[in-house]
C-alpha cells in the first residue's frame, strides 16, 4: 500500500508508522517474565481456574499458572490444602489429560474424588522408592507434556534448591501444572517456584497467603470458606 | 499350486555366528566329529572347505575360530524362519537339514513356501520373490531358491543353478511345459535320493534325470525300489506330495548366540535392536501384540537372568521398544559375562478393532504420549510402583475404592457406571484406621477433637461372621483441621479413618 493510497482511504500516517515499532513492544509484552502493572486488570486468563474466585482474582494469570510449580506450605493436613486444586485437577482430567500424584500421604480416596468431578481413569498415583527415583519420575512425568498436573509431597527429606529448580524447568518444558506441598517451615528458604502460597487455617475457614508471585503482587491474604456441608454444626449426640 | 523351496545350505554356521556384527572378518568354522562341515568366507578365503579335518584346518590358519555345531540351536533358526515366511504365506512346511548320507533326504535345511495363494497380496512373483530375499540378506541368512509345482520339484530345482538364474529374472510363473523341461534336463545327482541310489543310477549311465523318466516305471521299481518310484511321481505331479504344515506357535523366541561373551550391558543393546526388529515385524504381519517383552540374559552355565518390559498398549515401534529395552537393560547389574540373549514374548494377542479406533478418531497426540510416559515410568520404577483408584460397590468406606492397574487405567469405562455415594467423604483415606485417644467423654488426637456432625451408621456384613458396625462423625481439630472419625460400635472404641484435606 503506498501512501497515495493511504491519502484516498484518509487513514493518518503516523497510525501506519506506529504500528511497525509496537510489535516488538507487544512480542516483549507477552513474556511470561515481564510485569506490567497498569494492564494487568486486562490481562486475559493464562492459567488454569482455580474454582475459586477470590483466589483467581489474586493471581497473575487468573489461575494456576501453568508450567510453572506453585508450592503450597502447609503444616496440619485436613485444613483443605488438597480441595483447594482439586477443582483445577478435575479440570485436567476432564480435558482428558493425565493427573499423576506423587507419593500422595495417604490413599487418595476415590468416592470423594469421583464427586468432586475427577475422571479416576485419567488419575495414576506413582510410588517410587528412594529420593533419587522420585525426582526422576517427576522430571520425566512433567517434560512429557502428557501430564496435566503432578502433584508432589515433599518427603523426609528436603529437595535441593538444584532440584526444585530442574523441576520448574520440567515443568515449563512440558507446560502442565505443578503442585508441590511442603512443610511451612521452609517459607523462610528462597525457591525458584513461580507461585508460593501459605496455607493455615483459622478455625473454620482456609487462610491463604501469597508469599511470591511471579510478575504479580504477592503479600496479600485470602480466606476461603469450606464446603458448608463440612463444617455445618449440628450438635451430634454420642 | 506353486511352492517355493528355500535351501540354507550354511544354517549351521549361520546360527552360531548371526550375533556377529556385519564387518566381522575373523575366520570361522564350524566342525562337527573332528570335520570341518561348514566355514564363513574369510576361512573360505583361506581354503577351507567343508570335509577338511580340524588338524589340516588349523594348518592352513592358526588363527582359525572353532565352533562346535549346535543342532538344536540349528533347529531353532529353522522354526523362526518358518515363523518369519508364514507372514508371506499360511501354508510352510521346515524341513531340518540332516548331515548323515545314509537318510533318504540328506542335504541342507530348506523351507517350503506354496506361493500360489499369496501372489496377488504381495504384488506378483517377482516382487514377492524379491521381498524374500531381501528380508533373508537383512537377517544375514545364505539362502538358494528355487520354484516347483511341488515340494520335490522345487527342492530339486533349488540346486540347479541355470533354474536359479531364470528366477532371478522371471516375472510370471512357468507353464507346465515349462517344469517338465526343467526336471528332464536337471543332473540325476540333484535328485532327493540316498547316495548310494545315485550313484546305482550313474553305474547305469543315467545322468540326467530325462533319461530316467524314458525307462518304464515298473523297471525303475525293480531296481531302486518303491519309494524311489513315489518319489519319481511325486517330482511328476502325478501324485500329490504331501509335506507337514507349519502352524506358528502362540509366542515369540528369538535367541542371539555370542561366541565371546559380552561383559558389558551397553554392548548387549545392538543384538537387542536386531531381536526387537524381528519381533516387530512378525507382530505386524501376524496382527498381534505383546503386553510383555522378557529379555533372558544367558549366563551359560551360571544361569540365566529374566529383565522384563511391559507395554500398556500395542506397540510396533521397534525405536520406541528398544528405548524401553534400554532403560531396563541400564539397570541390570551383569554378574557375569553374556553368553547368549534372548528374547521371548508368552503370549501374543490379537488385535482388537476396539484399540485400533482408539488410536484413529478418540484422541489423538495427547493419549499417545501418556502411554510412553506410563511405560517410561513403568521400565524405571517397576510394575508395582504404578496404580489408579476406580470406585466399587459395597457399604464400607474402605471397600468403597480399590487399586486399579495402570494398563486398565487409560481406557475408558464400559458397561456399567458406578456412582459415588453422595455424602461428605474425606479426600484421603487411612490405610489403616488410627485409634483415637478417649478421656472423660472427649476425644483427643493431636488435640481435642470437636464433633461437628453424625452419626452416620454404617452397619455392614451383620450377616456374616465379622460384622462392621460404625457411627462415623465429622470431627473437628483444634488447629482446624477436619476429621473422619467412627465409633466402632462393637467394641465402643474410637478411630480416625479420614481427612477432609
Amino acid at each position: 500500500m503506498n501512501n497515495a493510497e493511504n491519502f484516498m482511504q484518509n487513514k493518518p500516517l503516523s497510525e501506519q508508522t506506529a504500528a511497525h515499532p509496537a510489535q516488538p513492544l507487544q512480542q516483549l509484552l507477552t513474556r511470561p517474565d515481564i510485569w506490567q502493572l497498569a494492564s494487568r486488570q486486562r490481562q486475559p486468563r493464562t492459567g488454569i481456574s482455580t474454582g475459586y474466585r477470590g483466589l483467581d482474582a489474586l493471581l497473575a494469570s487468573h489461575g494456576w499458572p501453568r508450567g510453572a510449580s506453585t508450592e503450597l506450605l502447609v503444616d496440619k493436613a485436613g485444613i483443605g490444602e488438597v480441595s483447594l486444586i482439586l477443582p483445577a485437577l478435575a479440570e485436567m482430567t476432564r480435558q482428558n489429560r493425565l493427573v499423576i500424584l506423587l507419593n500422595p500421604p495417604h490413599i487418595p480416596y476415590a468416592p470423594a474424588l469421583a464427586q468432586a468431578g475427577v475422571q479416576l481413569e485419567k488419575l495414576l498415583l506413582l510410588h517410587p522408592r528412594g529420593q533419587r527415583d522420585q525426582l526422576w519420575a517427576a522430571e520425566q512425568a512433567l517434560q512429557s507434556g502428557a501430564c496435566g498436573a503432578l502433584v508432589s509431597w515433599q518427603g523426609r527429606e528436603t529437595l535441593a534448591d538444584k532440584d526444585l529448580r530442574r523441576l520448574q524447568l520440567a515443568a515449563r518444558e512440558g507446560g502442565g501444572l505443578h503442585f508441590h506441598f511442603r512443610p511451612g517451615s521452609s517459607a523462610s528458604t528462597p525457591s525458584p517456584a513461580a507461585l508460593r502460597l501459605q496455607l493455615h487455617s483459622d478455625g473454620k475457614q482456609l487462610a491463604l497467603q501469597l508469599l511470591k508471585q511471579l510478575n504479580g503482587k504477592s503479600g496479600q491474604r485470602l480466606h476461603l470458606a469450606r464446603n458448608p456441608d463440612l463444617t455445618r454444626r449440628d450438635q451430634p449426640l454420642h | 499350486m506353486l511352492w517355493l523351496c528355500i535351501q540354507l545350505p550354511k544354517l549351521s554356521l549361520e546360527a552360531l555366528t548371526r550375533a556377529h556384527r556385519a564387518g566381522d572378518t575373523a575366520p570361522v568354522a564350524v566342525s562337527q566329529s573332528n570335520l570341518i562341515i561348514e566355514a564363513n568366507l574369510a576361512a573360505h578365503a583361506l581354503n577351507i572347505e567343508p570335509g577338511l579335518s580340524i588338524a589340516t584346518a588349523c594348518a592352513y590358519c592358526p588363527g582359525l575360530q572353532l565352533l562346535e555345531r549346535d543342532t538344536e540351536r540349528e533347529a531353532q533358526l529353522l522354526q523362526q524362519l518358518a515363523q518369519w515366511a508364514y507372514g508371506f504365506t499360511p501354508v510352510v512346511s521346515p524341513r531340518i537339514g540332516n548331515p548323515d548320507s545314509k537318510a533318504l533326504s540328506e542335504g541342507p535345511a530348506c523351507l517350503f513356501l506354496e506361493l500360489g495363494g499369496s501372489l496377488k497380496a504381495q504384488g506378483g512373483l517377482a516382487p514377492l520373490l524379491q521381498q524374500l530375499g531381501k528380508e533373508l540378506h537383512k537377517m544375514r541368512i545364505t539362502h538358494r531358491m528355487g520354484l516347483g509345482h511341488s515340494p520335490s520339484a522345487a527342492h530339486l530345482l533349488s540346486q540347479l543353478p541355470e533354474h536359479r538364474q531364470w528366477l532371478a529374472e522371471t516375472r510370471t510363473p512357468p507353464s507346465p511345459q515349462q517344469w517338465k523341461q526343467w526336471i528332464s534336463f536337471a543332473p540325476s545327482k540333484l535328485l532327493d535320493c540316498s547316495n548310494k541310489a545315485i550313484a546305482k543310477l550313474y553305474a547305469c549311465g543315467i545322468k540326467r534325470v530325462s533319461q530316467l523318466l524314458a525307462i518304464p516305471l515298473s523297471e525303475v521299481g525293480n531296481r531302486f525300489g518303491r519309494d524311489f518310484i513315489d518319489y519319481l511321481a511325486r517330482l511328476n505331479g502325478s501324485r500329490p506330495d504331501p509335506v507337514p504344515g507349519y502352524q506358528p506357535p502362540a509366542e515369540f523366541h528369538s535367541e542371539l548366540f555370542f561366541p565371546s561373551p559380552l561383559d558389558n550391558s551397553e554392548q548387549l543393546l545392538f543384538p537387542a535392536g536386531r531381536l526387537v526388529r524381528e519381533l516387530c515385524r512378525q507382530l505386524q504381519r501376524r496382527q498381534l501384540y505383546s503386553p510383555t517383552l522378557y529379555w533372558i540374559l544367558d549366563y551359560g552355565s551360571r544361569g540365566a537372568e529374566v529383565v522384563n518390559v511391559e507395554l500398556s498398549r500395542p506397540l510396533f515401534d521397534p525405536q520406541r521398544l528398544i528405548a524401553l529395552t534400554k532403560l531396563q537393560l541400564e539397570r541390570v547389574e551383569l554378574k557375569e559375562p553374556v553368553q547368549a540373549l534372548a528374547l521371548r514374548c508368552k503370549q501374543l494377542r490379537p488385535l482388537e478393532t476396539t484399540m485400533l479406533r482408539e488410536d484413529f478418531f478418540e484422541e489423538s497426540g495427547n493419549q499417545h504420549e501418556s502411554y510412553q510416559l506410563i511405560d517410561k515410568l513403568k521400565a524405571r520404577l517397576g510394575h508395582q510402583a504404578l496404580s489408579g483408584v476406580t470406585l466399587k460397590e459395597s457399604y464400607l468406606p474402605e471397600q468403597a475404592w480399590a487399586s486399579a492397574d495402570s494398563l486398565n487405567l487409560q481406557s475408558k469405562p464400559r458397561g456399567h457406571q458406578l456412582h459415588p455415594i453422595n455424602a461428605p467423604r474425606p479426600n484421603w483415606l487411612l490405610s489403616r484406621p488410627d485409634r483415637i485417644q478417649q478421656r472423660d467423654h472427649s476425644l483427643f488426637y493431636d488435640g481435642e477433637l470437636q464433633l461437628l456432625q453424625g452419626p452416620e451408621r454404617i452397619d455392614g456384613y451383620w450377616w456374616q461372621h465379622h460384622r462392621h458396625a460404625r457411627d462415623y462423625y465429622i470431627a473437628r481439630g483444634p488447629q482446624g483441621s477436619l476429621y473422619w472419625v467412627f465409633q466402632d460400635l462393637t467394641s465402643e472404641d474410637w478411630f480416625l479413618h479420614g481427612v477432609y484435606s
